[in-house]
Formats: structure tokens, sequence, C-alpha cells
């Protein structure tokens, strides 16, 4: 019916025959368009310069022109604060004080958080905080595009409110039919969240709350409880320790929640001329084993012995169990125990309650003051049995609800499939997570849970000491925590925040000020508790402790530096770390002695481009069979394998992450050493990534320089021509120190900073923070296994690891002098690749030695690398053209080229290539384009802010007050950093120390960085 | 303004060597010859000066000496010194074995390049250029004498056809 | 006649009954012929190698240096590898018709102007390498002393590749003009004789008009001497600089004063070498068996044998001074030379270039076309040894034994490496159609003195 409209022109159509409406109806227009008058009048068309062609031209100008305005770089898009917070300061980092506490890891930390994101993770110094690798990477995890992102049922997504309602109507049936309520938590060591539980069973009754550690420590905790009435751990402060004997317990890795190396450390260190002794006895090669004086390798079953003899010739009682030869060094160990009495301290990580008791016991006859029983940790709670219990209930039908909160049965247990059937039998299944596990796929609820730097909580990591974990950034995913859900279940509406702040001024704080605890991260309650002591029928536990029969190989499963128990598998830093002793990333593998090797046929070898190829084996542990790869490893015990823990997740993974092979199969009764393993060889072989791919130091004694106690005390020595030994040349024929010869007038360096680090070969145990501090602080990119292979790591700051070729790395230089005559070097140096069945070894850091004669300076063509002011050997990423000049002619082979475009490469799918990952980049410091060199900058960003800091207070900067990345994030205190030119700084003694020396110094490159003769205590009591 | 030539052809180098010994000898004025390669002792003959371009090249050579010296001073010491490999970047002298190559090379690149150019300038050599050589065996196996006329042409192309040229032709010469 | 006299004992150097016109024409005839099959096949097998390689570094400048065998530890493999071997080859040309023509020596004419080819050639292979090498192509132009736009960015002149920048260019720029200066006279001739409009056209372009004039003779003889002069000492220094890359390191195999002498020693060897390979073909090919003659070849063939032997001192010395210095760093640097994982390249380097030379003590084998063939072949092979001996086993296993890896080539490596040699074939077969590819001036202006018939002629008056 529109059609018909009918549109008004004029008043004119009002009258019938109007010519104007006429005419209109015939032509367009009212009036003739006067294209006469233009195109008429010839002169002025023929006047104008225009012609068609121009005109043509004009509009192809003007096109182009439109065009290539049209071109313009890409938008990046930087969103304003619309009110910008009070707290927050563009570029300027806020520190925020919290505690990790993922039931593996505990540890106080400081988060360095830049324009609302946690991009670094610090230890809290203030209270003797200190963090590992896993902690240093925990910020990454927060950023793992895998998480699980909202609360699901049955896989699919429903808002929380819906999940509480029906967990709680569902809950209330349980209730009604009786039946009970499990609630399977790692260790929270949480007393709030206790408390919490505890509200549970009053409101559902009969809550079962079952603690479960994926790597057990319950034999401990269990013969803690038997001797002292706590379940705990007991601490130990090795710094007081003058002997220290270690059976297979590897106390600097992740034995009874690790965190001691801090004080072993600070033994470790020669002061007045004395040290700690440390004896190890163990299978695999720890890193506790790298760093002990005398290192005596012994299958499990052996240690289990070893233990025993020990203790009966400490206590004096009947000796029994001869284990020769082992007999003598046992002997020995004993006599330096007894000699250094109350200094002296016996621990053991054999997982057996009895055998537990024994180093108590001993601990106890020397009244060591070492072992702390007063004020134990908390750190790991979980009790096997209840678990194994639970297990079998479930399957029996016995449990209504399981609420599991961080934990990942469905993957850490043995018996992982029998606890899946048995979740089957259970009525509601409800697992808190942050990550998309196995046991996540298998519930029938699946509750997004924040990480640690989004959540509130309490942690008491020992008796007396209270920790508090707060949010650094709001959460990024529809989370919400295991508490605040257990609130809403218990029909408490308060939050969880606001209960924390409630317990805690009521039980904790004891009218102290919650804010200040809340900026401390720690409250120390003192008042100290009394020791309960309850005796023990030693005999009985003698008489008791396991004996492992049975033919075969032993297998001793531990946990890898990088991955821990392997809640962070899916962490691309953790997975390219390169394991301390090993040097091996993104794989888990059987370790195996060469004997062993050798017999069975089994092989390791470097291919073309130097990779590193090994056997594949098919393992059998009762019943159960695994195809590993195998490595052979020095210092393994003869009939003994070693396999790591952690490896093999499946769920919630990048397929990059996707690596190695599920060991907690052969984690049978929760035990590390399994007898009975056999091996049968494959034709197939494996790709090893390997960082390091020659392990000896071809006695090459001036890279690391080691003595012993004895010599470094002998004060008649002048260390410059005995242990410590410096390059001389000959000028004017008198024999001078090389580095007093300089070919020009040097530059003077007095003025200003004078940047140096000062890295201690004896405090240094190879734990590796510092790579990953390094990696989080300078935005260093993941290169992924096949990069690795190609030997293309970028790690800025690497530790290198060597074995001796004979006992100890002086014989190896003996070993090489006394190779004479050609045919006689030629044999000498072949022999010398290969390490010592048993070999003594040493960790050394190595990062740009930033030196003040650099050989990568003088060589670039453009001058893209020069010399600070401040000692800095500098970079400056977009002059580099990358000739790679520099990193063939730097002696310490530190520089690192961006081989490929690392990030934003969908080749290299790691952090950098998703949003998400991009978010913990370090807005101070480039991210390097494809084809430049990059190393590492001593942390110029942080040297400057220290200094911008200390201009704006109006102040010259504070003794000590320069950090690193490396230096902030070591815990041993072995990398000391500071300005030469303060003499009260710390550092400047130590670059002046007798023990102070500078790698390959006869090359003359004058390095900034300073290391320390590694001493070790060879005295035999 | 146009000047009449005889051009004396011969087919061998000595020939040719005596014949332009005699012309000189007879007075007539060589203007050019012409030959397909260098004919040693020729320029003896006709009276030619030696050529000046050797020392050009000596003094090229010295100006990119200092040209270099100049640069590397300015670029290294004074407009921007940085601290490289602990070198003295204070001291020109100092650090001046660093400069050495470089001051060679640009000192043969300036004269070998300058020289070259003033050569092609001097003898009209360049791209483009018309050949101007009168007969194109010249370039072969032909030899040219090119002898000026004045007023004496019959009695020249006698004088001429008694030195073994085997052509001989009168031409005006612009 | 007395001014062309030579003694008698000298061998000529142009053989059969030769007048100047034949010469020409001889000269002519590969320039004027058609080309035969066999320069077609030769021709597109080099263009495919070319192309091959093109595809290899194109992918190379798109994807990252990544795409090569190299490492954290080795840096430098291939790459400069064959940097040094195409500068090392590239020296002989300059060197025959600089140095012996300072040295009097005819027996360079007929040679000189193909080697000079070779040179140019070869040095502009060389050229690509320190560019593609680079992990940012597209800053090249950082290495050129240009500021940024505060006038403040310069080059870094202590760094030895900075030095090659310069010493490569001037190089190749000289030895350019020395060689088409040259080049006029034949050009000329061309011209002159050029029939075909077009073929006229480009010949009066390239030839700058040249006529011959006496004057002009006279400056060009003078101009060649001193360029002559300058280009000797100049072939010296580049590979002297190239050397300093390495001399001037602090790389144990790699800092080692004997480097310069020693680089340019092998330079001549292979340089030598690859003359013999290309001309032992070409005399061939266009049949120019007259001018190239045995003679020459087993000239050539001496020199070979001569700066083989330099070279092998050298490797000795090497070691000697690695035992000597007492420098555990040297010593194992040159022991895991002989004995290390590389062993096998470092012998295939001595038997080619040590003792393979040494055949040419025998006269029977040095006059032999086809052994001299393959010893020059041999040569070249052994001689791009020598520098993936120096690079890669100095590199693979210096001071921090942590560091120590290897290297194995990736398939770009190979293509990029016989792609350069494709686009050498490819530069040099058009040169061989188009070029007077012997200096006819220069040949001719020695016709009389050293041509067979002239000798026999006058031998024969003198007694």
């Amino acid at each position: 019916m529109a059609s018909n409209k009918k549109y008004w022109k004029s008043v004119e159509e009002l009258n019938e025959n109007s010519s104007i409406v006429d005419t209109l109806k015939h032509n367009e227009f009212v009036e003739e368009i006067p294209t006469d008058d233009f195109l008429g009048d010839k002169e002025s068309l023929e006047a104008s310069s225009t012609t068609r062609r121009d005109f043509l031209k004009y509009v192809g100008f003007t096109t182009a022109a439109a065009s290539l305005a049209a071109c313009e770089g890409p938008v990046v898009k930087s969103i304003p604060y619309v009110i910008q917070p009070d707290d927050i300061i563009p570029g300027v980092a806020d520190y925020y004080a919290t505690t990790m506490a993922d039931g593996f890891d505990f540890a106080n930390v400081l988060v360095k958080v830049r324009e609302g994101r946690p991009i670094k993770i610090e230890p809290n110094k203030e209270v003797n905080g200190s963090t590992n690798a896993r902690v240093q990477a925990s910020v990454l995890s927060l950023y793992d595009s895998l998480r699980l992102r909202g609360p699901k049922a049955d896989g699919q997504d429903i808002s929380w409110d819906e999940a509480n309602s029906q967990i709680g109507a569902k809950l209330n049936e349980i209730k009604a039919a009786g039946l009970p309520i499990a609630v399977l938590t790692g260790t929270m060591a949480s007393p709030s969240t206790n408390k919490l539980i505890a509200a549970l069973n009053d409101t559902f009754g009969n809550v079962n709350h079952v603690v479960y550690d994926a790597v057990s420590e319950s034999a401990a905790l269990d013969a803690f409880e038997a001797m002292y009435g706590e379940r705990a751990l007991p601490d130990y402060k090795f710094e007081n320790a003058e002997v220290i004997v270690s059976v297979g317990a590897d106390f600097l890795g992740d034995w009874q929640g690790g965190d001691f190396e801090a004080g072993y450390a600070k033994g470790r260190v020669p002061k007045k001329g004395k040290m700690s002794r440390h004896i190890q006895f163990e299978s695999n090669m720890t890193l506790s084993g790298a760093n002990a004086d005398k290192r005596i390798a012994l299958t499990p079953s052996d240690q289990i012995k070893v233990l025993a003899r020990l203790y009966a010739t400490m206590t004096g009682g009947p000796v029994t169990m001869e284990i020769t030869p082992l007999t003598e060094a046992v002997s020995k160990a004993a006599a330096q125990l007894k000699k250094a009495g109350s200094k002296a301290v016996v621990v053991t990580g054999i997982q057996d309650k009895n055998a537990q008791l024994l180093a108590l016991a001993i601990n106890k006859v020397l009244n060591s003051e070492v072992i702390d029983v007063a004020a134990p940790r908390y750190v790991r709670e979980g009790n096997d049995t209840r678990v194994a219990a639970l297990v079998a209930d479930m399957n029996a039908g016995k449990v209504g609800a399981l609420i599991m909160n961080g934990v990942n049965p469905a993957y850490t247990l043995p018996n992982a499939d029998e606890f899946v059937a048995g979740l089957e039998k259970v009525q509601l299944s409800v697992a808190f997570s942050m990550q998309d596990t196995e046991t996540v796929a298998k519930s029938q609820y699946a509750l997004a849970t924040p990480h640690y730097l989004e959540s509130w909580g309490d942690v008491q990591i020992k008796k007396g000491h209270y920790s508090l974990v707060q949010p650094t950034i709001q959460p990024l995913f529809d989370t919400r925590q295991f508490q605040d859900a257990l609130l809403a279940w218990t029909g408490n509406t308060t939050s969880y925040y606001e209960y924390l702040k409630a317990e805690w001024n009521a039980e904790v704080l004891g009218g102290t000020s919650w804010n200040q605890a809340l900026h401390d991260g720690v409250f120390a309650s003192e008042g100290t508790s009394e020791v309960a002591e309850v005796s023990v029928d030693m005999g009985a536990v003698l008489g008791a402790l396991p004996v492992m029969r049975g033919e075969g190989f032993q297998l001793n499963l531990y946990t890898k530096t990088g991955l821990g128990d392997g809640q962070q598998a899916n962490n691309p830093w953790l997975q390219e770390f390169p394991d301390p002793i090993t040097r091996t990333s993104w794989d888990n593998y059987l370790t195996m002695s060469k004997a062993d090797a050798d017999a069975n046929g089994v092989v390791n070898y470097n291919v073309a481009n130097g990779a590193l190829n090994g056997s594949l084996v098919e393992l059998t542990v009762n019943g159960k069979t695994e195809v590993l790869p195998v490595y052979v490893q020095p210092g393994q015990a003869k009939g003994s394998l070693g396999l790591a823990l952690g490896y093999g997740r499946t769920n919630g993974m990048k397929s990059e992450m996707l690596t190695g092979k599920n060991a907690y199969a052969f984690y049978n009764d929760f035990n590390t050493f399994q007898g009975n393993a056999t091996i049968k060889v494959l034709s197939e072989e494996h790709e090893f990534a390997c960082v390091q791919l020659h392990n000896t130091l071809m006695g090459r004694g001036d890279i690391v320089k080691e003595t012993d106690l004895a010599t470094y005390n002998d004060s008649s020595l002048d260390s410059k021509h005995t242990w410590n030994k410096v390059p001389v040349v000959s000028m004017d024929h008198k024999e001078v120190e090389a580095t007093s010869v300089d070919l020009w007038d040097a530059f003077d360096r007095s003025v200003g900073h004078h940047f140096n680090l000062s890295i201690d070969l004896n405090a240094c145990t190879g734990c590796g923070a510092c790579v990953i501090a390094c990696h989080a602080e300078n935005n260093v990119p993941v290169v992924g296994k096949e990069e690795i292979r190609k030997s293309r790591d970028m790690h800025w700051l690497r530790i290198d690891r060597y074995y001796s070729h004979e006992e100890d790395f002086g014989s190896d230089v003996e070993k090489k002098l006394a190779g004479t005559g050609v045919n006689g070097y030629k044999d000498t140096m072949a022999e010398l690749e290969d390490p010592a069945e048993n070999p003594s070894v040493a960790f050394q850091p190595v990062m740009c030695q930033h030196c003040n004669h650099a050989p990568c300076e003088t060589v670039c063509p453009v001058a893209a690398t020069s010399h600070g002011r401040q000692g800095q050997n500098q970079m400056a990423y977009n002059r580099c053209v990358g000739t790679r000049y520099c990193a063939n002619n730097c002696p310490y082979k530190v520089r690192r080229f961006n081989w490929f475009k690392y990030a934003e490469n969908s080749e290299f799918d790691y952090n950098m290539n998703d949003d998400l990952g991009k978010m913990v980049l370090n807005p101070d410091v480039t991210v390097r384009s494809r084809g430049v060199m990059e190393k590492c900058s001593m942390c110029i960003q942080m040297t400057q802010a220290t200094i911008l800091k200390a201009k704006k207070e109006g102040r010259p900067v504070n003794t000590n007050e320069f950090e690193t990345a490396c230096s902030n994030a070591c815990s041993t205190g072995a990398m000391v950093f500071g300005d030469v030119n303060n003499k009260e700084d710390k550092v400047t003694s130590l670059a002046e120390d007798k023990r102070a020396y500078h790698l390959l110094e006869h090359i003359g490159t004058r390095p900034n960085v300073v290391y320390q003769v590694k001493v070790k205590n060879t005295t035999e009591a | 303004m146009s000047s009449k030539v005889v051009q004396a052809m011969y087919n061998d180098d000595d020939i040719l060597m005596d014949a332009v010994k005699e012309t000189r000898a007879a007075k007539h004025h060589i203007e050019e010859v012409y030959t397909p390669f260098p004919v040693h002792g020729l320029e003896k003959a006709m009276g030619l000066k030696d050529t000046r371009i050797a020392i050009t090249a000596f003094m090229y050579g010295c100006v990119g000496f200092c040209f270099s010296v100049w640069m590397m001073n300015y670029i290294m010491i004074e407009d921007w010194p940085q601290d490289i490999g602990g070198k003295p970047s204070f001291s020109f002298f100092l650090n001046m074995p660093s400069f050495v190559p470089i001051m060679f090379e640009m000192s043969v690149f300036f004269a070998a390049h300058l020289m070259v150019i003033t050569f092609y300038m001097r003898s009209k050599l360049w791209p483009f250029k018309k050949a101007e050589n009168p007969d194109p065996r010249t370039t072969d196996d032909m030899f040219v004498m090119e002898v000026t006329v004045d007023g004496n042409e019959d009695e020249l192309v006698s004088f001429l056809e008694k030195t073994g040229t085997v052509e001989i032709k009168v031409t005006e010469k612009h | 006649m007395s001014s062309h006299y030579e003694a008698p004992i000298r061998k000529p150097l142009v053989i059969g009954d030769k007048s100047y016109h034949d010469i020409t024409v001889e000269v002519a005839a590969p320039v004027e012929g058609k080309a035969n099959k066999l320069w077609w096949v030769a021709f597109s097998i080099s263009l495919a190698a070319f192309l091959w390689g093109l595809g290899a570094i194109i992918y190379t400048i798109g994807t990252g240096i990544g795409v090569w065998g190299l490492n954290k530890t080795v840096g430098w493999a291939w790459d400069i590898t064959n940097f040094v071997w195409w500068v090392g080859i590239g020296h002989a040309g300059t060197l025959i018709s600089a140095v012996l023509l300072l040295f009097r020596q005819k027996w360079r004419m007929g040679i000189n102007r193909s080697a000079e080819a070779m040179t140019i050639f070869s040095v502009v292979q060389a050229g690509l390498f320190p560019v593609i090498h680079m992990g940012r192509v597209w800053d090249a132009h950082y290495v050129l002393p240009i500021p940024n736009q505060f006038g403040t960015l310069w080059t870094n002149f202590n760094s030895p590749l900075l030095w090659d920048v310069f010493a490569i260019s001037t190089y190749l720029s000289v030895s350019l003009v020395f060689w088409w200066t040259g080049l006029l006279p034949d050009f000329a001739m061309l011209r002159d004789r050029a029939v075909k409009p077009f073929q006229k056209k480009i010949y009066s372009l390239v030839s700058f008009g040249w006529t011959g004039r006496a004057k002009d003779w006279q400056r060009f003889e003078e101009v060649s001497l001193v360029l002559a002069g300058l280009a000797t000492p100049l072939v010296l220094s580049v590979h002297t600089i190239v050397s300093f890359d390495f001399a001037t390191s602090v790389i144990p195999g790699w800092h080692t004063t004997i480097f310069p002498p020693y680089f340019v020693a092998g330079a001549v060897f292979s340089g030598f070498a690859m003359v013999n390979t290309l001309l032992i073909i070409m005399r061939k090919v266009s049949n120019l068996e007259a001018y190239i003659t045995k003679q020459h070849i087993e000239l050539m063939n001496i020199i070979i044998m001569i700066t083989g032997s330099i070279v092998g001192c050298a490797y000795i010395t090497e070691l000697f001074i690695a035992w000597y210095s007492g420098v555990e760093y040297e010593q194992y640097a040159f022991l895991n030379r002989a004995t290390g994982p590389y062993a096998w390249a470092y012998w295939i380097m001595m038997s080619c270039n040590v003792f393979s030379p040494q055949f040419m003590w025998f006269k029977k084998l040095r006059t032999s076309i086809m052994f001299s063939f393959v010893i020059s072949i041999v040569v070249n092979i052994g001689m791009w040894f020598e520098r993936f001996v120096i690079i890669v086993t100095s590199l693979h296993r210096d001071y921090l034994p942590s560091s120590w890896t290897m290297f194995s080539p990736t398939f770009v490596d190979i293509a990029i490496y016989v792609g350069t040699i494709g686009f050498f074939f490819v530069l040099f077969l058009l040169y061989a159609r188009t070029f007077p590819v012997i200096a006819q001036a220069e040949v001719k202006s020695i016709l009389k003195s050293s041509g067979d018939n002239y000798k026999k002629l006058r031998d024969g008056n003198h007694e």
C-alpha cells in the first residue's frame, strides 16, 4: 500500500492544468543546466592548463596518496585508568608480603606488582623468607591460560550460587542418609581453614578430613609423633652443625618440605677457619650429595643397614648387620658425630617410621642442637594410612561425599585407577582446583579456585610462626576460594576475608595490629611450648626395620628441583629449567650407573649436532610397566635406579608441556624405595634436551678452584701462589701478576658506582632459584625442547655442573700434568672426558662477567655493545645487527642469540605467545626481536631504579642497597651484588677476599664478577 | 675550423716506428698515432711528454689517508667516545693501532679510484663517448699515423709512401 | 728486431704461426660465434644451483638464522667458512695481474683477464656472506659510518669485522676498475669488428670510446702499473684483515699471530687452484690452447706447490707454537683439532693441502693437464676444510667445557653454499661468452718477443 502514496512537490499541483507541473513532469530540472556556458566558451577551456590527462593524473595521485595515508603502523591500545588508584603510580612497582602454600612449597614472599600485575616473586627477607625455583616460577602459573575459569558441574559451566545450592542440597541428603563426608586436602597448615572444616563437621556431622601429600613424609611425621607426641616435622638449624650425616635425605632438595639450604650454606662458608663437615649416604646423585664433603653411593637397602649400624655404633648397642666395605665409612662417620657431639646431626630420607625413629634417637643421643623439636614445622601433614583407608572406603561405597581441595589423586596416587573407580561410587564428588587436572575431569563438580596471588589465607609454617596470604590482583577468572565455599555451605554469610581477620584478631594477634601483620606477611608469637617426651622401645624399632629383598634393581623415586610434585607442570619456565644435576630439561628419566648401563647394553651418546640420545628401557615394578629413557648418571649407586615424580601430567597442559612419564604409578605405599625393579632394553632411542653436553672440567683447575679446609687455614701458605694461583707474566724479565700489566692507560673507574657480583662456590648449592628469577626479571624467552637440543637455550644465567674424573678436581689437574708426550697428553685428555664412578661435583653459576676489557665489545662492528660508566657491559638491542661475532669471542659463552622470533610466534607457543602469559613480562625490560644478541645486563633496570629512588629521596644510595634478580633470589647468600666504590658494601671486602678469583683471569678480561674459591672439609676424625 | 690530415697506415709496429722517426726527422708534424696495442718507445719517438698521472695518484693517496685519520678521530675520539673493551678512546694515539688497517684501505681506495677517474677524464673516456679512431682496423692490426697538412699535401703523400705504408688517405679533420 | 729479443731458452707463450689479425680473430671468436651445447648445459645447471641457493637465502631472511645449524657456542660455521674460502679464491686474479706485472712476467698475459674476472666474481660471492649471516640483514647499513638523526651513532673502528667491510669493498671496487681499464682496448676491438648494431652499441658503450691514441696508451700503461703497485699491497692486506677476524680474538686456535701470512699464502694457493680449474676448462671449450699453453699450467702448478708447502709449514708451526706456549687451552685446541670429534675434517685438510700439492715436484705430473685439473679441485676442497677447521673446531670446544657442543649443517647451509657456486659459474659463463677472455692487446705486444713463429725466425737468424 505504501506504493501509492502521493508526495507533494509544490502548491502548484493543486491546480489541475498548471504549466509548471507539466514541465516538471517532463524534465528533471526546473531550469536548464548551463552546460553551454561552460563547454561553450572555447577560450576559457583552452586557457585552462588542466587537460584530461592531467585530470586523470591528479585523480591517480590523490587515490595513491589516500591509500598511502591509510597504511599506518599497528595500533597499540593503552587504556588509561578512568580513576587512578591512589596506591598505583604507573612505572613504580608495589610490593606485597604474602605466603605461598600449595601443599608442597611453603614460602614467605614479596610480590612485585606493576600497574596491578604481579610480575615477580621475591623472598620476604625481613622474615628470613626464602624462595626456590618453583616459588620463583609460581607467578607464571597465575597466568596459565589453561586454568579452570569457572565452576563446572559434569563439565558444564554453572554459576557459583547454583553450584553452592546444589552441593548444599546434596550434602543435606547425604547427612540424612547418614553417610560420612570426606574432605581430602593437601597440607594447608591453615588454622582458619581447619576451623572451617570443623564448622562443616558441626553442620553436617561425621566429616572426615584426610590430609594427603602427593609426595609423602608420613613416616617422618609418625616417627616424630611417636617420640615427641605431636604429628609434625622437626626443624633443623644446619647453621649450628659441625658434622652433618645424611642417610638418603636430600635436605637441600625437597626433603621434609625443604628450605634448609640457607642455614646449611651459613655453616659451609669457612669462618674463623671453621666450616661444617657433611657426609652423605645416598643412591641417587642429589643436590645434597653433590654438595657433600664425602659422598658414599649405596643402594636403598644398604642405606637402611647403614642407618641401623650407625645407630648401633653411636649407642654402643649390639652392632648388627656387617656391611663391608661400608663398615669403615660408617664407623668413621660415627666417630665424627661423637666428636662433634651436640653440634652434630643425623638426618634420613628413608620413608619408614622406624628408620626415622632411629635418626631421631641418634640425634637424641647426641643431644643435638641442630634439630629443633620445640618449634616443629607443619609443612607436611599427610597421612598415608588414612588416605589408603579413604580409597578403600570409597570403593566399598562407604563414603557419601568427597570434597577435594588442591589435590590431584587421580594423577598422584599409585593406585589412581582404584581411586577413580571409588570416585564413581561416591554420591557427591567436588574438586576445588586451580587447574584442569585429571581429578577434576573425574569429579561431578569442578570448582575453580584462585591462584594464591589472588587469595586470602593463613599458614602456620612452624609452631608460633603464622603467615598471611593476601591477594595481589583481582581474580582473573570466576573463581572462589575453598574457604568461601565452606562458609557458604555452613550458612555463614561473612566473606572469608572477614572471617580470617576476625580469627586472627581473636586467636593469633593477641592485640597487635592486623594491618602490621598483613604488611609484614608474618606474625611470630613468642611463648614456647614444652616438648612431650615419649619413650620408645628402640629394640623393637631395630627389629621392625624394613629389609628389601629380591634381585633386580632398587628404584629410588625423587622429586626434581624444577617440577617438584608436578603441580606446576604446565609452567614453561620450570619445564625448560635444566635439572641442576643432569642439566637436562623437558624430561624425566631413569638415572643409572655407568657400570649397570654397560652391563645392560644401555647407551648415552651425542649425535652429530652434539645433542644427547639415550636408550629406552621398559621398567617393571611389581606389575606396573612404563617405557622410560635412561640417563647414565655418574654417582648413581650400582644396582639402583632413580626416577623423578611430577612428570607425565596429561590434563590442562599445553601440548609442548606433555613431557616425561608419570612415576607416581611406581610410588607404591608412598615409599620412595621400590625393590625388584627390572628393565628390558628396547631398540628405540630417546632424544634428551640437555644444556650441558660435556660433564668434566678436563683438569682445568683455574675454572673451578677448589681446596681443602686444612690448606685454606694454613696461614704459612701464600694463597696467590698455592691454592688460589693468580696467572703471572714476565715483564722486564720479572714475573708479575698478569692483571697488573696493561697495554693502554685504563679508564678511571673510581668515580660513581662500580658494580661487582661475588659468587661463593661454597655457599652455592646449585638450587637454581636465580635462574628462574633471571627468567622472570629479564623476560628471557622459553625456546622449547627442540631448540634446547640444538644447544640454543636462552638462559642469561646458567649453573654449570662439573664432575671430577678422579675422586676430586685437584687430582684431575695432577693427572693432566702427568700426561706427558704427545700420546700421553692425547690419552690423558681422552680419559679426562669421562666422569668418575662417584665423582665430586662442583656448581658454578655463570652469567655475563661484565669484563672491563670485554672481548665482545671490541669486535662489534656497529658498537652495539659497549661498557657502561658503572662497569656494566651493555647491549643496545636496537643497534645490534646480529653478526654473532661477540658471542664467538666471549670466552665465557654467555651471549645468547635470538635465532627466531620467540615472542608472539605460534612456533614457540609458550607464555610470550598468549595474551595471559604476556602479563608476566617485566615492562622495564625490552622483549628482544629476532636476530639480535642478548645477555645478562647485571639487571641495569634494577640498579638504575635504586639510584633514582635514592635521588628522589635526596640521599646517597645506602650500603648494600643495590641488588640484581639473582642476588636477590639467592637464599644461601652465595651471590652478593654491590658497589665496589662504596667501601662499606659487602661485595667490596669479598672482591678483595683471599678466596676471591676471576674466571679465566689469564685472558686479561678483568671481569666484574668475582668467584670465591670452593673449600671442602676433608678432615676425617 | 677544419684541418687536412694525411693518414698513413702500416701493418707492422716496427715499420711504423721507423716511419715515425723519419717523419719527425723530415719536420712533419705528427698529429696522432693510433695503434692496436702499446708500441713501446713510440711515445719517445713521437716526442710525447711523460704522463704525470702517477703523481696525482700519490696525492690522492695522501688525501685518502688524511681523510681516514680525520674521520676516525672525529667518530671514535671526538664526537662520541665510548669505552669499548677498555680501549683508550680518550686518546687518538693510544687507540691508533686499531685504526691502521682502515687508514691503509682508505688511502688505496682514494688513490686508485681518483687516479682512474683522472685518466678517463684526461683521455676523454666515458660511457657513450663516440670513438674517433680513423679506421676500425686500428684496434685490430693496423697502425695509423696522422700527419697534418699545411699546403704541402702532394709532397707529404709522396714522402709518406716511401715509409712503407700500405695505404694512404687524405681527410678533413674537425 | 733487437727490441723484441728474448732468450731462446724461454718457451714461446703464443704457439703456432700467428699474426696480429689471427689473435684478434681467435679472441673474438667465442664472442661472435654461437654458444655450443656444452655451454648451455653448464649454464642451466649453474643457474639451477643459483636459484636454489637464492631460495635458501630468502628462507633464511624470512624465518631467522635459526634455520642454519648454528648454536650458542658455534656462532659461525659455514657462513664465514664460505666467506673466507671465496675471498681466498678471489686473490689469484689480482695477484697474477698485479704482482706478475710488477715482476714483468709476460706469461701472465694469457691468463690475467680470466683470472681477474674470477677474482671479481668470487669476491661478489664472498661479499654475500657477511651480509646474509647477519641476524638483521635489513639493518646491514649500520656497518657503514652513517650517523643517526642525532649525528652521534657511529660504527666501531676497533672491530676487525668493520675493517673487513672497508677492505672487501675497496678490494672489489679497485680490482673492478683495474679489470675494466684493461678491458677497454679489447672492447674497442670487438666494437670495431661488430656487425650486429646491438652488439656495436653495447661494445661502444662499454669501451668508453677507446681509440688507441699514443698518449692514451702511455697513460694506460702508467695507470696499469700504478694500479698494480696499489693492488699488490691491497691484495695482501685484504686477506691479512680477514685473518684479523680470528687473530685479534681471544679464542684458542683463532688467537694466532701467524695468521696473516698463513692466510695470504692459503689464499694464493686456493686462488691459483681455482684459476687452473677454470682455465683448463676454458682453453678447451673456447679452443684457446694457443694462448693458454701447458707452459702456463705448469707455472701455475709450481706456484700451487710452493704456496701449498708454505701453508703446510704454517700448520706445523701452529702445532709447535701451541705446544711451546705451554698454555693448556692452546694445547688442547690443537690436540682437539687433530684428534677430537672433527679430526676427520682436519685430516682431509692436511691431505688435500699439504700432501697432494707435493706431486707437483714431478715434471711429468705438473705438465699433465688432467692431473693438474684433479689437483686443483682437491686443493679447493682442502682449502674449504681449512677454514671449516679453523672456525668450527676452535669454537666448539673453547674455554669452559660446560659450553662445549657440536655443529652440523642443515640443508639451508648446504643450499646457500651450492647456490654461491652456481652464481659464480653463471657469472663466469656469461663472461666467457661476452668478454674478450684474453687480453689480446697485451698479447699482441708480446707476440714478436714470445711468439712461436717469431722466436723460430729470430733464433734462426742468430746462428
